[in-house]
């Protein structure tokens, strides 16, 4: 990405508008950048200091499927390469803590936790609002038991795990098997101290636990310290029973083979969105191309209303999917999902074709999470002194899709609606063209004749 | 005092098209990100639809 490099532009990354003054051609906008608490001229970029740093957080770019460092970087391709300490965690900013061990290890002398947050005023001729969306919370619908059944997950979650530099490195492993592997050495090491607790007696009994116990049972050694003995033998017992089981379900683990993707998860429902987030139909159908190609042997469904495959090539991707990945359109409503034994989703739908109430049991379910306006757009709207839709995007009229209800502010990709994203890059460009015109007058931009 | 420079708000794939366009037009650009990078939702994706290449 150019970005970061050219001379035009001036990233201000982890900043945020908090003034609109002015009009068209002199607006006057204060930005405040946020102290990530290390010199952005200094920080190489290196990653000594997440590598020693001692508070583990969770990673919100793998959307908490992956643990990240107090000191960190939002990806490893990101632009700026810049650590950030996130001050909710770092034990430097909890009262009554020391830490500094990222200053130590920073060669650069990067570190500074007095950096202060800084407000920067900047003199705007227009202004281009490209604030994006945010998924639907599929909490929200209960039924569908997503954050309560392990192996439901979001549309952006499996891209995640697809990803080769996601958590899982491309591999689709149950989260409920991951899980089970990521519990195995908690369960391990309690194992192991339970066991300390009567190597000692074996010690003073001079005898094994075997033999202890067998004696205990037959009623040869009776009291209350005897009691408390057999009571950590069966602890043990417990525990080691449990971690071999365990043991034995994570070697015997296989990738997600059957695959139900669940379509208009918050769109076209009146409880939450009318409105149809355009490119789910779509993002569905590439996710269960993806996974076919990850597994040729992977069985993929598509729960939805209607394939809504209306742009250029779409119908031909949509038949793609069914000629080479084999992928199986329902259509259906589904009402419930459920868990059968050993974390397995259970899907509840109606057959609309067929007319009949069916159920499936599959690996795992991905949601197809709605398109929602950015939670934070209603604030911005207020400090920039625009309107926005009904649908809680960037209000806009037929005949001018990037114009604003303010002047010489403009709108373009799902700030304004959802949309995909070549049709995003396409307004963009729009969007800095209807800027440069009204910034320059239209008489500069006619070719010299 | 008349300016010529472009605020972009966001810097997802959007925010960084218009960027590039009016940067390469001459005007100069402040791009604001509210997260620590700038990529958005389309960094977060394996790989891109109709020809399935990698999103980054």
């Amino acid at each position: 990405m150019d970005v970061g490099r050219h001379p035009n532009i001036r990233l201000l990354a982890y900043s945020e508008v908090e003034k609109v003054e002015g009009e068209l051609g002199s607006f006057q906008v204060t930005v405040r950048k946020k102290a990530r608490y290390v010199d952005e001229a200094k920080c190489t970029g290196c990653g000594a200091c997440a590598e020693k740093c001692p508070t583990a957080t969770v990673d919100s770019y793998n959307l908490g499927l992956a643990k990240a460092k107090a000191i960190y970087r939002y990806f490893a391709q990101g632009i700026p390469s810049t650590y950030t300490i996130d001050s909710r965690y770092c034990r430097n900013f909890q009262e009554g803590k020391k830490c500094g061990v990222c200053a130590k290890v920073c060669q650069a002398g990067a570190i500074d936790y007095k950096q202060q947050d800084q407000l920067i005023q900047l003199e705007i001729g227009a202004i281009i609002l490209a604030t994006g969306y945010d998924v639907f919370d599929a909490r929200r619908i209960e039924e569908y038991g997503y954050g309560r059944l392990p192996n439901v997950v979001t549309s952006l979650e499996l891209e995640r795990f697809l990803s080769a530099s996601g958590p899982t490195h491309g591999h689709l492993y149950r989260p409920s098997d991951l899980a089970l592997q990521a519990s195995l050495p908690e369960l391990e090491k309690s194992c192991k101290k339970s066991a300390k607790g009567f190597e000692k007696y074996e010690k003073e009994l001079g005898q094994t636990w075997q033999d202890f116990y067998a004696a205990y049972q037959r009623g040869e050694l009776k009291g209350a310290e005897y009691d408390e003995w057999a009571e950590q033998v069966r602890l043990w017992q417990r525990l080691s029973d449990e971690l071999e089981k365990k043991k034995e379900q994570a070697a015997s683990r296989q990738t997600a083979h059957r695959i139900a993707f669940i379509q208009c998860v918050g769109s076209r429902d009146i409880r939450f969105n009318r409105h149809c987030s355009g490119f789910c139909c779509m993002h569905s159908i590439k996710e269960a191309i993806i996974a076919r190609e990850h597994d040729p042997e992977a069985e993929v469904f598509v729960f939805g209303m209607d394939i809504r495959a209306v742009g250029k090539g779409f119908e031909e991707y949509r038949n793609r999917g069914a000629r080479e990945a084999k992928v199986n359109y329902i259509r259906s409503r589904v009402a419930e999902i459920t868990e059968e034994r050993d974390h397995t989703p259970v899907v509840w739908y109606e057959d609309t074709k067929e007319r009949q109430v069916c159920t499936m049991a599959v690996d795992m379910v991905v949601l197809a999470v709605a398109c929602e306006a950015p939670a934070g757009l209603k604030r911005l709207a207020e400090i920039v002194g625009i309107e926005l839709s009904d649908f809680g995007f960037v209000k806009t009229r037929f005949s001018e899709p990037l114009d604003t209800t303010r002047s010489g502010v403009f709108v373009c990709g799902c700030a304004q609606s959802p949309m995909d994203i070549p049709e995003s890059v396409a307004q963009a460009s729009s969007a800095a063209a209807r800027a440069a015109q009204i910034l320059t007058g239209a008489e500069t931009l006619r070719l010299a004749s | 005092m008349k300016s010529q420079d472009v605020l972009v708000i966001g810097g997802g794939i959007a925010g960084i098209q218009a960027s590039l366009d009016l940067a390469e037009m001459g005007f100069k650009v402040h791009l604001v990100e509210r997260l620590p990078s700038i990529g958005g939702k389309m960094a977060q994706l394996d790989k891109t639809f109709p020809t399935n290449d990698c999103a980054l």
